[in-house]
């Protein structure tokens, strides 16, 4: 288990910025209908968790695909990515799937874009013990349902 | 320095049956495992990490730091590897091994499984060979098996392609919704289908309840305890005598011999201290991959190349299964959530195909953790993220249905385990090293395989197929096996017919690296029943 101590320690270690580039990220791979999307789920909790654990080595790379990520929507959309609307950040993200970018990354857009995606989805479809899906909501939608 | 009659190394599937077999023959039993005794509380249902799904670590050991493996890829890369990580080969590392957490599937492997080389000849560049003893040799320790820890299944449908004497102890467990649909497409298929028959208590059976169908099942420890491996029977009656010290967190570095004679190991205790015991017999229980490992590492002036190797045997035929198989989107709900899943099978295969060796068999899958379902069991076109990902989630988790199945695998020299002449783990041990691939036949095998899981899928009402026949690769995983295998010839085989290693009479193994082949099957049921075999030829011997 994570102390509150680790917890509150790693809310450190993204900047505003790059939480908010997060968030809406998240909110793009896992979009809320009528469920819950990626960060009302828990995902960020989840990501807090493990960037005070096994994905502590992956900080580095989540700071520079998320800097990355602000760059790209600026020098495309001439907004920032958690400003841009929901269609068109889909846009952006396509194009960093395919490593087609426009502006120079430190990190593999498309490497770092699949690790973030694999991330979204343990926190919002892995066991709410993790610190995501928020009360099984992911479970409900899909039904697994936990019997015994 | 401590003494005993016997020293078991490792508490796994096999070991603890030679364990609990030899303290209850009289013997005092000094039982060494690397990993610690878990209750069922110390063991998480962690989605993310455990024995099925372990991205970021297991449930059971070993620990990710200490522990490395080498692997030699086929273009003579070299990786060391952490446990989690793919192609490690892991194993749970902790009393009851594997089995701890397993799917508990206890099959039999067919009379022909034992006959491979003289049924289908010897394919070039593989070393299939016949086993030195028949199914006929194994028939009564299976049964022992059977009821001595405890197994339920059809008995009919068993001993309509099995000879056997008696009966299950229990009835299969209960069918659930993806078993009725998959039975459906079978029986239009003309394909007889069988029970799956499962180390679980489908009654109260051996003083414990009956399995309550949760959805943890393969991965997890079991939270009523009606899941049977070695520890929590033979284990348990092994210690009930009062002969059988259970020692952990202790890793046995090597085994020791005086004049060439083997006395007793030396292991690494939990604070670090190296100690030796003594005893008449060692029987090594450590899994195929360390077992090879362990005898590579004990090395003498009498044997320079490792005990039981002075042919280069040990650790040759690494081998584990392949496994095929096919997802289908169905025309209807499959999964109602009835555990452990894993319900029906088809072993029409696993023999007499035209143009390929050997078979395997082919079943259905246990409950599918979502973030399983998420990484492994989605359509290879569907993005993987947005809104239709969600959808597919949504839609369809209930709706995919698996099969697949162990192919009985070719073996080849080339796929071994040596010792890494660099990397050591936490006490300064030469690790594995992992090299080779499967013979290619194997991997023909189970591109037909691939076809009848599309086969059966398509004929329960699938109304869309995918999944990709397996590659070339290095095998061994859970299933591991072939390091130490059984012969009557030295020179192509590390045991003897009664698992004892060449020109050593008090030194056994007791697990999956006796097996000349690996049958087309989930091999726990036939380590168990060897290990029953060997322990009780030991307690003879003296």
């Amino acid at each position: 288990m994570t102390s509150a101590s680790e917890v509150a320690e790693i809310v450190t270690v993204l900047t505003e910025s790059q939480r908010e580039t997060l968030r809406a990220l998240i909110d793009r791979i896992i979009p809320a209908d009528d469920f819950p999307g990626g960060w009302d789920a828990g995902v960020g909790d989840y990501l807090d968790r493990q960037f005070a654990a096994d994905l502590r080595p992956l900080i580095e790379m989540y700071r520079a695909g998320l800097d990355a990520l602000g760059h790209e929507a600026r020098a495309t959309t001439g907004s920032d990515f958690a400003q841009v609307a929901p269609e068109a950040q889909d846009e952006v993200l396509r194009r960093v799937e395919a490593g087609d970018v426009a502006t120079d990354w430190s990190v593999d857009p498309a490497a770092f874009f699949r690790t973030v995606v694999e991330h979204a989805a343990e926190g919002y479809y892995g066991d709410p013990g993790n610190g995501g899906n928020r009360d099984g909501v992911s479970w409900q939608m899909i039904g697994f349902e936990v019997t015994g | 320095m401590s003494a005993h009659d016997v020293i078991v190394v490792g508490a796994g599937a096999g070991g603890g049956v030679a364990a609990g077999v030899l303290a209850e023959a009289g013997k005092s039993v000094l039982l060494i495992e690397r990993g610690r005794e878990l209750a069922y509380e110390d063991i998480p249902r962690d989605h993310l990490r455990n024995h099925r799904y372990s991205r970021h670590g297991h449930n059971t050991g070993p620990s990710l730091d200490g522990n490395p493996r080498v692997l030699v890829d086929s273009d003579g890369q070299e990786y060391t590897l952490r446990p989690h990580e793919d192609a490690y080969q892991n194993n749970a590392a902790v009393v009851g091994g594997g089995a701890r957490v397993y799917g508990a599937q206890a099959w039999r492997y067919l009379p022909a499984d034992f006959e491979m080389a003289s049924i289908y000849g010897i394919p070039p560049g593989s070393s299939l060979a016949d086993w030195p003893i028949s199914y006929a040799d194994v028939a009564p320790y299976y049964e022992r098996t059977e009821w001595e820890i405890g197994v339920s299944g059809d008995s009919a449908e068993s001993a309509a392609r099995w000879p056997r004497d008696r009966g299950y102890p229990m009835p299969p467990v209960p069918l659930n919704r993806q078993g009725v649909v998959v039975r459906r497409g079978a029986e239009a298929l003309g394909w007889p289908t069988v029970a799956v028959p499962l180390l679980i208590n489908s009654t109260p059976y051996g003083g414990r309840p009956a399995c309550i169908n949760c959805q943890h099942c393969i991965g997890f420890a079991c939270p009523v305890d009606a899941k049977n491996d070695s520890q929590n029977t033979l284990l348990a009656r092994g210690r009930a005598t009062g002969r059988l010290d259970l020692v952990t967190e202790a890793m046995v570095e090597q085994v020791d011999t005086v004049g060439g004679r083997v006395v007793g190991v030396t292991y690494v205790d939990h604070d670090g201290q190296r100690q030796s015991a003594r005893a008449e017999v060692v029987v090594l229980a450590a899994g195929a991959i360390e077992t090879a490992r362990l005898l590579l590492n004990s090395t003498s002036p009498e044997h320079p190349q490792g005990l039981g190797n002075a042919h280069d045997q040990v650790g040759r035929n690494l081998q584990g299964h392949y496994y095929p198989g096919a997802f289908g989107l169905m025309s209807e709900p499959v999964h109602d959530g009835i555990g452990p899943g894993v319900t029906t099978a088809i072993t029409k295969f696993n023999h007499g195909n035209a143009d390929v060796i050997g078979g395997g068999m082919i079943a259905d899958e246990f409950v599918v953790l979502p973030i399983i379902f998420w990484a492994r069991n989605l359509p290879p076109d569907l993005r993987r993220w947005g809104a239709e990902a969600k959808r597919f989630m949504r839609d369809n988790y209930t709706r995919v249905a698996r099969v697949m199945g162990p192919v009985q695998e070719i073996p080849s020299p080339d796929a071994r385990v040596t010792l890494d002449p660099k990397v050591r783990d936490r006490w300064g041990i030469p690790v594995a090293r992992l090299s080779g691939t499967t013979h290619p036949e194997t991997v023909r095998t189970s591109a037909f395989m691939h076809a009848r899981a599309r086969e059966w899928l398509a004929a329960s009402g699938a109304q869309r197929i995918w999944g990709s026949p397996p590659r070339l690769k290095l095998s061994g995983g859970q299933h591991q096996a072939g390091t130490a295998r059984m012969g009557d010839d030295p020179a192509n085989s590390v045991t003897d017919r009664w698992s004892r290693v060449h020109g050593h009479d008090n030194l056994y193994v007791a697990d999956g690296s006796v097996h000349v082949t690996n049958g087309g099957f989930n091999p726990v049921l036939t380590i168990m029943a060897l290990a029953f075999r060997a322990a009780e030829h030991a307690a003879k011997s003296w």
